[in-house]
């Protein structure tokens, strides 16, 4: 099974690029992933276009980068008989990298949105850079674009993309084909933050002792909560959980692994 | 590299029939035109054209450079590229000056010696462009303010002395503003070969030959005849009083008569 995941910004242009190469993997066996924040139809426009399985993930309150490294092995456990796996993630901040070690890591770049210097991980871990809108703007702006992006990754294979036209999906595909086989387990290419503090627990009040406040209930709940997120008590996370907790939404036992004497404490 | 012909081998159309010819060779210094429809397969053939393509395209088809298959960098590494492309849009996206612009271009190019050289190359690229728009282009202003006529004028002449590229594909250049042939006067000197889109009568009269496009392939090939190139000249030379006049009507002058004789051609 080879894992592949697309990362970047909204606008980039992934999913209509995605189209294209699922065309271009047609004798394969694919599962398509979408990850997002707030909401997406693109699994259900995918399964329809191309009848292949798909599904969505959206991360709601968790950044979405801890949520795809929470979901990713799930995914691969319940989809061992598909050849590519191939997992779309957008609503990144830029700090973290969604990709895997094990895995092939696509950056879709649009050409209109910066100077590539400006990018983290996203880019500059990436294995392949789509580079898109590219026919916005002259081959003189292009070149140095190009030369830019391999100022910060200097590694990556660029491949010049048209979400319209399709330009481009061949060669991504190849890439894909190429790619190995993963097997073992997967390794985060960048670490994540170090985001604990109140505020991670749902803080709103814009003060340092209501945060340190919250953070410190959240912090005595979270060493009684299994850290499992296996969803029993009706949300995606423990963290999700806790935060309900404070906000007086749920109480505590709705957890199965917490009892009321436990509660109590 | 010396490019001294680039070869064409038939692919299929979009209803899988076979194109109607075998191969066509193109030599250096020649133009191309290629005309039809919309949907009919123009900017397909100049994209098999850009990737140098080995019938991994739609069409099919095959691009040999000198009788052989090109190398697989000539497609990925920028520098190495052999194709230049200059496409519709009229306007730069970068936020810099005309001069720090093409600074960074050539230097990028690798075509970077010494400073005196350097500003030798910008000053000529300037000049060039000057000769081929109304309104003067500026070193150090912005490039986002430059009309649409002196975005395009300088992004020929830089395709012409910065990438040097010896093919060239241009997908319908407007003239609006700008002495088109002699922007491509400009590009073919050094016996380069260009494929042209355009519907222009100016620059389709003006090539060699031109591929009539028809559901996705070549469907006829038509050699310019004499006639056709003296209509061009003609056409250009309309074109240019046009440009004249629109420079007079810019600079607040009245417009007295209109030269409709052209003194060029007889």
């Amino acid at each position: 099974m080879k894992i592949v995941i697309f990362g970047g910004t909204p606008g980039s242009g992934k999913t209509s690029i995605i189209k294209f190469v699922i065309q271009e993997l047609k004798d394969l066996k694919i599962h398509y992933v979408k990850f997002d924040v707030l909401s997406t139809e693109d699994d259900l426009l995918i399964k329809e276009k191309f009848n292949i399985s798909t599904e969505r993930r959206i991360s709601g309150d968790i950044c979405p980068d801890h949520y795809a490294a929470l979901e990713i092995p799930k995914i691969i456990d319940e989809h061992k008989d598909k050849d590519v796996i191939l997992i779309e993630t957008a609503g990144l901040c830029l700090r973290c990298s969604p990709y895997v070690e094990e895995g092939l890591a696509i950056n879709v770049l649009n050409i209109l949105s910066g100077k590539p210097s400006g990018y983290g991980p996203l880019l500059t871990h990436a294995d392949l850079v789509v580079v898109t809108k590219g026919d916005l703007i002259s081959q003189a702006e292009r070149e140095i674009f190009r030369a830019e992006v391999l100022k910060v990754n200097k590694k990556t294979l660029m491949i010049e993309a048209n979400g319209l036209t399709g330009e481009g999906a061949i060669d991504i595909a190849s890439a894909i084909k190429e790619s190995l086989e993963t097997k073992e387990k997967l390794t985060l290419r960048h670490s994540m933050p170090s985001a604990i503090c109140g505020y991670c627990y749902g803080n709103k009040i814009v003060d340092p002792t209501e945060s340190l406040k919250r953070f410190q209930s959240g912090k005595k709940i979270k060493t009684r909560v299994p850290n499992l997120n296996c969803g029993k008590c009706g949300f995606k996370s423990c963290n999700e959980f806790i935060r309900a907790v404070l906000d007086k939404r749920v109480n505590e036992i709705e957890c199965p692994y917490i009892t009321p004497e436990d509660a109590e404490n | 590299m010396k490019i001294k012909k680039i070869t064409i081998f038939a692919g299929y159309d979009k209803k899988r029939n076979k194109e109607l010819f075998e191969e066509i060779d193109i030599c250096a210094g020649q133009k191309v035109g290629i005309v039809g429809p919309t949907g009919s397969g123009k900017s397909q053939l100049l994209y098999d054209i850009e990737k140098l393509a080995q019938g991994e395209t739609k069409t099919k088809r095959k691009i040999l450079i000198n009788d052989e298959a090109p190398l697989k960098e000539f497609k990925f590494d920028p520098t190495k590229k052999i194709i230049g492309y200059l496409t519709q849009h009229m306007n730069f996206m970068t936020d810099a000056t005309v001069y720090n612009f093409l600074k960074t271009h050539i230097e990028i190019r690798g075509k970077y010696q010494t400073e005196e050289d350097t500003e030798k190359l910008i000053d000529k690229i300037i000049d060039d462009a000057n000769t081929v728009t109304g309104e003067k282009i500026e070193k150090d202003v912005n490039l986002l303010i430059l009309s649409g006529g002196q975005s395009r004028a300088l992004m020929v002449a830089d395709l012409a002395h910065v990438s040097e590229s010896p093919i060239i594909l241009i997908d319908e250049i407007e003239n609006a503003g700008i002495r088109i042939k002699k922007a491509l006067e400009m590009l073919i000197k050094k016996g380069k070969i260009i494929f042209l889109v355009t519907h222009d009568p100016v620059l389709a009269l003006d090539t060699d030959k031109r591929f009539v496009m028809k559901k996705g392939a070549i469907n006829k090939i038509i050699h310019t005849s004499a006639e056709e190139k003296e209509i061009a000249n003609h056409l250009s030379w309309i074109n240019n009083h046009v440009l004249d006049i629109r420079e007079d009507v810019r600079n607040g002058k009245q417009i007295e008569k209109l030269k409709l004789k052209c003194t060029l051609v007889e």
